[in-house]
């Protein structure tokens, strides 16, 4: 299992994006795999950096993650406001372009791109956890660069 | 994430490579306003060589999309790669937002 303890300054996700393809490079993780991990990271945390603080003070968010059993297990906790991201109700995509809201669509991507969500607060903080089934890419024959 | 610009007349296209994250739909934001503030009457934003579209990305397209067709204008996303191409289908734009070949 990989730790990587970031601080709620923006430039952090630009850190873990690299951090993350390392990873999926050493556990030979199929694209799109590393793709939907990336994607989902980067909206969770874009909430929580944006969203879960008041004021300009310096907070930690723990990931982790770990290839368990054909699956991906990716783990945030941060020590933000409460804030359940599978509350957000689902995006309307019947709606055309113009009347679409601007926001919602970052937790939309993480429920389309991960295979399952969970969350809950545990002594203060915001734990999401995220997996994605890797065995069913490998099954299909993918190679670590499809 | 790099952004090379070709302008034709009032036509701009923005040439994105690389990763459409946070800090990458900000830059692309200002971008897009520079080219409005020239006097663009078409904006093409090129994603062949994106890797990496996020939510912050997609709001960026949608806002300036709504606001250039308001105007009479247009603004396009055009030639995505496979990866963006998967945000752009999966969030519902592709049909709209994306120039048909």
């Amino acid at each position: 299992m990989v730790e990587v303890l970031l601080t709620n300054q923006p430039k952090e996700r630009q850190r873990l994006a690299a951090l993350l393809e390392t990873f999926a490079h050493e556990q030979r993780l199929p694209a799109a795999v590393l793709q939907a991990a990336d994607l989902a990271l980067e909206e969770h945390l874009t909430n929580v950096m944006s969203y879960g603080y008041t004021g300009a003070g310096r907070h930690e968010i723990l990931v982790r993650l770990q290839v368990k059993e054909g699956w991906l297990l990716v783990e945030v906790s941060d020590d933000g406001e409460a804030f359940n991201p599978l509350e957000r109700p689902p995006a309307d995509l019947s709606l055309p372009l113009e009347q679409r809201p601007i926001g919602g669509l970052g937790v939309h991507l993480m429920r389309q791109y991960m295979d399952d969500l969970a969350y809950e607060r545990v002594a203060g903080r915001n734990v999401l956890r995220m997996k994605k089934r890797v065995s069913r890419y490998l099954e299909a024959g993918c190679q670590p660069d499809q | 994430m790099d952004i090379r610009k070709a302008v034709t007349g009032t036509s701009y296209e923005l040439l994105v490579s690389g990763r459409v994250d946070g800090l990458g739909a900000n830059r692309l934001e200002e971008e897009i306003l520079g080219a409005i503030r020239a006097g663009a009457t078409a904006i093409y934003v090129n994603l062949s060589e994106a890797t990496f579209l996020c939510s912050a990305g997609l709001r960026v397209l949608l806002q300036y999309w709504r606001q250039m067709k308001n105007s009479q204008r247009l603004l396009q996303a055009t030639r995505p790669s496979a990866e963006v191409d998967s945000v752009l289908t999966t969030c519902g734009f592709r049909e709209m937002l994306v120039e048909k070949v």
